[in-house]
């Protein structure tokens, strides 16, 4: 039985540059019976596809029909192939992964214990939820001037750009959203005067703080807006912050130090800190495999457009399948090569060594003294400030 | 779909195990012996049941003395990484003896595979971890090593943004530190440009002989680096068709290159 599809009329699309052409098929025109074959034979990326036999381009017809103007609906159809476009997004958005330690300008916080690190990095996520405004605020700006005193200017406009978004984003919403909601799934207390109660003398202070057209900020708006978004702000910076001063190994070193209180209620220190330097290094293959993968992909210059969408799919398939192999692949080697180096399986014989300075320098003393400040700040502020 | 089934595949060195390895009373002449290797693989059809022996190495034979550095050369696919592998102990041998001096240490062909650690100065002391030394000898042989293969600077850079053939020199400097009897190299040269790869051989070299007599067997495609060699051996499909002299040798290959461009 021959395949009624691949003859079914077959129109090309001019796309601006002239280059790709859009085949589509009008399957709605064409009742016949798709044979498997045809799929099969199409899928084949090298295999020979069937050529239409008739081809027009609707570009050309639409400037014919348009006073040689591109009509309006042209536009509107996906130029270029979508999937491709993924593909390079994941092969581009791999290449750096995040919070990646940057070694080049040592800096005074790369200077800093990772265990005091560790100790602020506990403050900072902390605090925020615990303290006044001012305080929340304040520790934003200290975050961010830090963040750009410290790093590199590339790293610090990615970085303080993304976490900005995405409190922005969060303080919006929950700013406007969570009093904006109408009255009827609010809590319902009548007004003073319906309980015959006096009126309270308060000048100078009014629930609403702002409105725009429908949407208002509160009082509480402001608060639990500057609360979720302050709170975003300092975890995602101040991990960030110590990610890229901090060594995995000298953040390891920080929790192998914190932890060994544990080993005496039976926790295995060792074993949790190996596995956690080991998932650190894998990260970064996994990165590197989900992106060569895609870059394996866009690099065959697949026809994108002569693929159907069963077809789109199965090369998704594919891609997801391959990086799982290569990641099964490259941990049954990296054993091998624990193995090969003289790894025995048990992590309290086989010594990780950490070079960080066990010293406890001045800058050490410093940033502990400044860690109890804003500590002691924050108690008296949400004691005197409310 | 093939599922590949390795014959014995079991990488801890079992009590059945074959390889026997030389600890450092045995009184060798030479520091890796193997004879009448053979090593298979069992592929499995998953539709049918029929199950197909891939032969991959046929009776290989190889002594390298004590102190000396040997290549290995042949064509892709011929078995060297495998033959290396069982060297290693990482695999058993289908049949056939190895006897290796201990400690031995193995750099894989892709240092993708070997790196551990994410940061270098770690991963170059990982195999370190065994030994039972204090921080200040750690320190020092991390940096000795680093220092062979040229990569001081790099001692806390995260391993991922290394390049390949810098990658490829911590893994040596993590074989190096650990300063083994016995170095099974495989192919460390193919991700270096030409002067590392030289300093590299010459890294290798310097390495070799001294109070522990160390070894070492160099598997490579580079006809150049013979000349920093003792000897070599010449594989071919799973076969040892010629080791001893490196001259013979490369005459060996530079004939079959001929033949080769000939045809
Ligand atoms: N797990 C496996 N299953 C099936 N065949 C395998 C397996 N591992 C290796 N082989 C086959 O064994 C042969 C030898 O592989 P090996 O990696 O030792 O080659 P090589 O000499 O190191 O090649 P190269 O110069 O490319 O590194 C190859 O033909 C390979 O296909
Ligand atoms: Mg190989």
């Amino acid at each position: 039985m021959s395949c009624k599809l691949c003859s079914s009329p077959t129109v090309s699309f001019l796309s601006d540059s002239g280059r790709t052409s859009i085949r589509q098929s009008f399957r709605y025109q064409v009742p016949f019976v798709i044979s498997p074959l045809c799929t099969s034979s199409r899928l084949s990326w090298s295999g020979k596809v069937p050529k239409p036999p008739k081809r027009r381009s609707l570009g050309i017809l639409a400037m014919a029909q348009g006073n040689g103007e591109r009509e309006k609906w042209l536009m509107w159809l996906p130029r270029g192939p979508v999937a491709e476009r993924v593909f390079r997004l994941i092969a581009g958005a791999m290449s750096s992964p995040v919070g990646q330690y940057v070694s080049s300008p040592v800096t005074f916080l790369h200077v800093v214990d990772s265990r005091v690190k560790l100790a602020w990095l506990l403050a900072l996520v902390v605090l925020p939820s615990r303290s006044h405004i001012v305080m929340r605020f304040g520790l934003v700006a200290f975050l961010a001037v830090m963040s750009v005193w410290v790093l590199p200017k590339d790293v610090w406009t990615d970085q303080l750009g993304r976490v900005t978004l995405l409190s922005g984003i969060l303080f919006l919403m929950l700013g406007f959203g969570s009093d904006s909601a109408p009255p009827l799934v609010q809590l319902r207390t009548p007004p003073p005067s319906l309980m015959g109660l006096p009126e309270l003398p308060l000048s100078g202070y009014s629930y609403s703080i702002l409105k725009l057209g429908p949407l208002q900020l509160t009082r509480k708006g402001l608060s639990v807006a500057s609360t979720s978004a302050c709170l975003s702000f300092t975890i995602f910076q101040s991990a960030s912050l110590c990610l890229t001063t901090t060594t995995p190994e000298q953040l390891a070193y920080a929790l192998q130090w914190f932890m060994i209180p544990l080993k005496f209620v039976g926790v295995p220190v060792a074993e949790i800190i190996l596995t956690l330097l080991l998932s650190l290094r894998f990260i970064s293959i996994v990165f590197d495999e989900v992106r060569n993968a895609a870059m394996a992909i866009v690099s065959r210059r697949i026809k994108w457009e002569q693929l159907t969408v069963m077809e789109t799919l199965d090369i998704f398939i594919m891609y997801v399948r391959r990086i799982f192999a290569n990641i099964f692949k490259h941990a049954e080697q990296i054993t091998q090569a624990m193995i090969v180096r003289g790894f025995r399986g048990d992590s309290n014989i086989h010594k990780i060594y950490f070079f960080s300075n066990t010293s406890f320098g001045i800058a050490d003393m410093i940033s502990l003294l400044g860690l109890l400040g804003l500590i002691g700040a924050s108690i008296v502020s949400e004691q005197i400030l409310v | 779909m093939i599922k590949a089934n390795f014959v014995g595949s079991c990488c801890h060195p079992s009590p059945r195990s074959r390889v026997i390895c030389a600890g450092g009373d045995c009184n060798i002449k030479y520091a890796i012996q193997g004879q009448n290797l053979s090593y298979s693989v069992t592929v499995k059809k998953l539709i049918g049941v029929q199950k197909m022996v891939f032969p991959i190495l046929k009776d290989c034979s190889l002594h390298v003395p004590v102190g000396q550095l040997w290549m290995l050369l042949g064509p892709n696919g011929c078995g060297k990484s495998t033959l290396l592998k069982i060297l290693a102990g990482l695999l058993n041998p289908t049949s056939g003896n190895v006897i290796v001096r201990k400690p031995r240490s193995f750099v894989f062909q892709n240092p993708d595979h070997q790196v551990v650690m994410p940061t270098v100065e770690a991963d170059v002391s990982f195999g370190l971890g065994k030994l039972n030394l204090t921080a200040d000898e750690v320190r020092a042989r991390v940096e000795k090593a680093l220092k062979t293969v040229g990569m001081s600077e790099y001692l806390q850079r995260p391993v991922q943004t290394l390049s390949g053939g810098q990658k490829q020199r911590v893994a040596i400097a993590g074989a190096l530190a650990e300063s083994c009897k016995v170095l099974l190299l495989d192919e460390l040269t193919t991700f270096l440009d030409e002067t590392d790869q030289m300093g590299v051989v010459e890294a290798i070299r310097n390495c070799l002989g001294g109070p522990d007599q160390v070894s070492a067997l160099w598997v490579t495609h580079r006809l150049e680096e013979l000349k920093y060699a003792d000897g070599a051996i010449y594989m071919e499909d799973g076969r040892v068709i010629m080791d001893g002299d490196v001259s013979n040798v490369a005459h060996l290959i530079s004939r079959k290159q001929a033949d080769y461009l000939a045809s």
